[in-house]
This record gives structure tokens, C-alpha cells and sequence, in this order.
């Protein structure tokens, strides 16, 4: 086992209206790997994603109960600077989201937030972010075009850029992929397997062959409890109980 | 079977009916009316454009029926500063309000200040005019205005501006209470717009790190930016035709007003007040003129405005 990056620690959930979304969750997040959470629609996977980034702070009534630890020190404690933790922890969404600006733009400005102003530092940096997600090829002679002038696929990809331009810590993606073609799909697998050598990363995910493939833990989550956590290969080959077996083999969701 | 066949049947010759009905009146309404109205219209002033010529109408200060001279350059300049200047009091206003309303205030009073904000937009405009005259109009003439000048009179640019006796009916008041007319209209569609953002798109930015403020700023603003646009063209629309509150603040004095504190006319103002007193041909027909310009203006802006708003959107589709 690798070094844990993050730990959740009887972590509850409430929706304004006191709604509990989450029943009390205990997992952890290793350094450098893949975690996926799946689970059926309600399950409150994207819930948990959320709280790692205080998302649901947007909102006003929510609540957090308990502790979700990175590095050791509470996130959801009350004094946490939200701009700083957002960009320790970025965050991909199910469909792309492109700001309206140019492709270099898009890019330039998380590090822009982060008060890189020198013309210099953002262009190695656009570039250097762009051959990691490997975009550059594809965009390198437009990058004062529009963002929405890209395919669906190459806007995510941008988006990841975007997200991990800023170097953050943990990298969360919700449902990346949902809203692509299977090309598309596959390249930002491959995104996700190359990115996990410098970043930690959390996957909410409907597809469990996708779970399958790139992830190297699995949380199986159900009606807001985590019902089992284990290595990926466990989870999907010899899971400790029987509701965790019956999703993963069809058999509900 | 039969049955289903004969729905079927019956529908379709309805749907071919209503098909030639909703063509015909899209039609008239569309394209035919603004066509009748402007031939109308250029009908009733060709007296005058012949008399005077076009160019020379809207070249000439000149309005002295008893010399049976016209021109409508008073007015059509007088006209384009209200508008101006209402805008650029308005505009800053309706997306300060507009940002309020979605972003910062609490989610309880959202509806009701929403509520308000659109029922001033039905207020009748004769509403305005009087409440402009009997309260906006003493007000200025005698505090605001004075006090303006005796603080900014000496000012370079501000106090030519500034010249003149405060009297309150003047081009500042009309302009003034003509902002506050377009204001509530001008917040509601830039409101609606914001509303429009996808909350992923917010989302995105706040999640890279961004404040609220970074949010509206260079997410929510730059994608709204064409019906922003859209809705400030409206509102220039309204403003441009507003008769009623500009008739009562002007002073319907036909001069090329060359101070804040001066009175002045509109299209609108002097036609509401000149129509009824209109009694030779030529005086008719140049007020007739007056109209058709009017038409035409309003017109361009707001087929101008289109066309920007498709560039816009061409740009940057969402």
C-alpha cells in the first residue's frame, strides 16, 4: 500500500432541508493513484466528490459533519480559505466547460487567479500544460481562437488542462467522460493514467468498465453509505459483500 | 383502423388550415405593417420633403410655422441625447442590479425584489412624467441643480455643461427620469441572462480558485455579453420612442440645447405637443416627417443591434 494523500473520517452530509446525503463515510485517498467511486444514480458518489472540494459551500444550508483530512489537516474545518483549497484540488465536471475566451486564455487562467502575470511564465506554462494532456499538437497554431471552436473531446481535455495547469494536489473528476463519443472516451483514460504519475486523483464514474480500467482503488457506494472499499482488482474480482457482487454484475443500478 | 385513418385525415386538413392562418398573420404582421406604416407615413410628409428636401430638413434648426419654416434638426439631436445620456446612467445601474439580484442577495428576498423590479418596468409612462414633474423637476430646480453648479460651475468641461438657470425642466431631469424608466427593463433581461449561465460554467471557475466577483467578471459577463448587448438596445429602443415623461420634463423649446441645465425638445415631445395645433398643410406634413424619421431610427438601431448580436454570438456561441 502507498502513502495515503487523504482521509474521510465519519463524514456525514446534509442537504439544506437537513436532507443526509452521506452516512457517515471512513475511506481513504492514496498518493499518486486512481480511486474511483461508483455506485447507482443517488448513491451520493458525486456528494463525496463535492465535499472534497467544499462545492456544496456555493450553496447555502448545507452541512458537513466530521473530518475530511489532506495532509493531515481538515478541509472542512471553518477557517479553510476555499479559493486556496480550490486550487489544491481541482475539479473536472461531466461536460465540458470552456470559458468564453481563447484556448490560451482558458489555460492562462487558473495561473492568472494565482497571480502569475509574466508573459513568459504563461506561455511555457499553456505549453507545457498543453503536451500534457496532449493538446498541443492538435492546438498550437490557434491558440488566440475561441475555445468553442474545439471538438467535444478536445474541450475536456482543455478543461483538464485548465485544472491541472495550476498544479494542484488532488485532481477530481466528475464523470469526465459522460457526455463524449468512445474516442474520445478512450483518450481521456489514457489522460487519466498519465496523469495519476504527478497527481492524486478521484473519478466519479456510471461506467464500470471504465472503474475497471484506470482506477487502482474502487469504493462502491450505495443509498449515501460506502458499502465496501478495496483495491480495484478486488473489488471487481472477489468483493466482500454481496450488494457490492450484485452491482457489479448487473444485477441492479 | 378507420378511426385512427379519419384523426389522422382530420387533423392534417386542420393543420393545413391553421398552417395558411398562422402564415397569413405572421405575414401581415412581420413584414406587411412596418411596410404600410412606413408608406403611410412617407405619404402624409412628402409635402414637406419636397418643400424642403431632406437633407435641408434635417440640417436646419429653423421651426416657425407662421413663416411656414421646418426642420427637424432640434429635435432629432435632442432626441439622440436623451437617449445617450439615459443609457449611460442606466446601463452601469441594470447590471449593478442585475448582479444582485442573481449573485448577492439572499435567496428569500430573490423573488420579491425580482417581482418588484418587473413591476416597475409596467409602470405607464404618463406615471413617470408626472411624478418627473411634480417631484424630480422641483427638486433639481431648486436643491440639486444649484448645488451642482456652485460645486462644479468652475470645472473645465463640467461647468459649460453646468451653464445656464437651474429651472429642473431640462435636458439632466429628462434624462434622469428616463434612466429610471428604462432601468427596471434594461436589470430584467440582463437578469435573465444571468440566470441562463449553466451553474457548471460558475462552478468551473470557482472550482480553479476564483472569488464570486472573478466569477461575474470573466465567466458570467463575457457569456452573457450579447444578451446584455441585446437588452441594452431594447432599452435604447424605449428610450428613443419614450414620449410621455419626456413631454412633461423638456420645456419643448426648439433649440440645439448646449448645457445640461437647458430645455429642449424630442421628436416625441414636439410632436405630442404640436400635433393638435397643426393647421396648414406643410406644418402637418413636416411633424409627418418628423415621424418617419423617428420610424427609421428605431428601426436601425435595433435591426443594427441584430446584426451585432449575431456577430457576437458568432464569436462566441455557448
Amino acid at each position: 500500500m502507498s502513502d495515503i494523500r487523504m482521509k474521510v473520517k465519519n463524514l456525514k452530509f446534509y442537504y439544506t432541508g437537513e436532507k443526509l446525503a452521506l452516512k457517515n463515510i471512513n475511506m481513504p485517498i492514496y498518493n499518486k493513484k486512481v480511486t474511483a467511486l461508483i455506485g447507482p444514480s443517488g448513491c451520493g458518489k458525486t456528494t463525496l466528490l463535492r465535499c472534497f472540494n467544499r462545492m456544496h459551500d456555493l450553496y447555502p444550508g448545507n452541512r458537513y459533519e466530521g473530518e475530511i483530512l489532506l495532509d493531515g489537516k481538515n478541509i472542512l474545518d471553518k477557517n479553510v480559505d476555499l479559493m486556496e483549497l480550490r486550487a489544491k484540488i481541482g475539479m473536472v465536471f461531466q461536460k465540458p466547460t470552456p470559458f468564453p475566451m481563447s484556448i490560451f486564455d482558458n489555460i492562462a487562467y487558473g495561473l492568472r487567479l494565482q497571480g502569475i502575470k509574466k508573459k513568459g511564465e504563461l506561455q511555457d506554462r499553456v505549453e507545457e500544460t498543453l503536451k500534457n494532456v496532449a493538446l498541443w499538437e492538435e492546438v498550437k497554431d490557434r491558440l488566440n481562437v475561441s475555445a468553442f471552436s474545439l471538438s467535444g473531446g478536445q474541450q475536456q481535455r482543455l478543461c483538464i488542462a485548465r485544472t491541472i495547469a495550476v498544479r494542484p494536489d488532488v485532481v477530481l473528476f466528475d464523470e469526465p467522460t459522460s457526455a463524449l463519443d468512445p474516442i474520445s472516451t478512450a483518450k481521456i483514460e489514457e489522460l487519466l493514467v498519465e496523469l495519476k504519475k504527478n497527481h492524486t486523483i478521484v473519478i466519479v464514474t456510471h461506467n464500470m468498465q471504465q472503474a475497471a480500467r484506470i482506477s487502482d482503488y474502487t469504493a462502491f457506494m450505495y443509498l449515501g453509505e460506502l458499502i465496501e472499499f478495496d483495491l480495484t482488482d478486488t473489488v471487481f474480482t472477489k468483493p466482500n459483500k454481496k450488494l457490492t457482487e450484485d452491482y457489479i454484475s448487473g444485477r441492479f443500478g | 383502423m378507420d378511426k385512427r385513418e379519419n384523426a389522422l385525415k382530420q387533423s392534417k386538413s386542420i393543420e393545413s388550415v391553421l398552417r395558411i392562418v398562422l402564415t397569413s398573420i405572421g405575414m401581415f404582421v412581420g413584414i406587411l405593417l412596418p411596410i404600410i406604416i412606413f408608406l403611410s407615413l412617407y405619404r402624409e410628409s412628402s409635402l414637406a420633403i419636397n418643400h424642403f428636401g431632406v437633407w435641408n430638413f434635417i440640417t436646419s434648426t429653423d421651426w416657425d410655422p407662421v413663416a411656414g419654416k421646418f426642420g427637424g434638426l432640434a429635435p432629432l439631436i435632442g432626441t439622440l441625447i436623451a437617449t445617450f445620456l439615459s443609457t449611460l446612467v442606466a446601463a452601469p445601474i441594470s447590471l449593478g442590479i442585475a448582479i444582485f439580484l442573481v449573485e448577492l442577495s439572499p435567496n428569500r428576498l430573490k423573488p420579491i425584489l425580482s417581482t418588484a423590479i418587473e413591476l416597475l418596468a409596467a409602470i405607464p409612462s404618463i406615471i413617470y412624467g408626472m411624478w418627473g414633474l411634480f417631484v424630480v423637476a422641483p427638486l433639481f430646480g431648486e436643491k440639486v441643480e444649484p448645488w451642482l453648479k456652485e460645486k462644479m460651475g468652475e470645472f473645465p468641461v463640467i461647468g459649460k455643461l453646468l451653464e445656464g438657470s437651474p429651472t429642473g425642466i431640462d435636458v439632466l431631469t429628462t434624462s434622469l427620469v428616463l434612466s429610471i424608466m428604462i432601468i427596471p427593463f434594461m436589470s430584467s433581461v440582463v437578469k435573465d441572462a444571468f440566470n441562463m449561465v449553466p451553474p457548471i460554467m460558475k462552478e468551473s471557475a470557482y472550482a480553479l480558485g476564483a472569488t464570486k466577483w472573478e466569477v461575474i467578471k470573466q465567466v458570467m459577463i463575457p457569456i452573457t455579453v450579447s444578451s446584455i448587448a441585446g437588452g441594452l438596445i431594447l432599452s435604447v429602443g424605449r428610450a428613443i420612442g419614450e414620449t410621455m415623461a419626456v413631454t412633461f420634463l423638456a420645456g419643448n423649446v426648439n433649440q440645439i440645447p448646449k448645457s445640461l441645465l437647458d430645455p429642449f425638445t424630442t421628436i416625441t415631445v414636439t410632436l405630442a405637443n404640436q400635433f393638435a395645433e397643426a393647421d396648414t398643410a406643410l406644418y402637418l406634413s413636416s411633424l409627418y416627417f418628423l415621424t418617419l424619421i423617428l420610424f427609421v431610427i428605431s428601426f436601425f438601431v435595433l435591426y443594427a443591434s441584430k446584426i451585432m448580436l449575431l456577430q457576437l454570438e458568432k464569436k462566441w456561441k455557448v
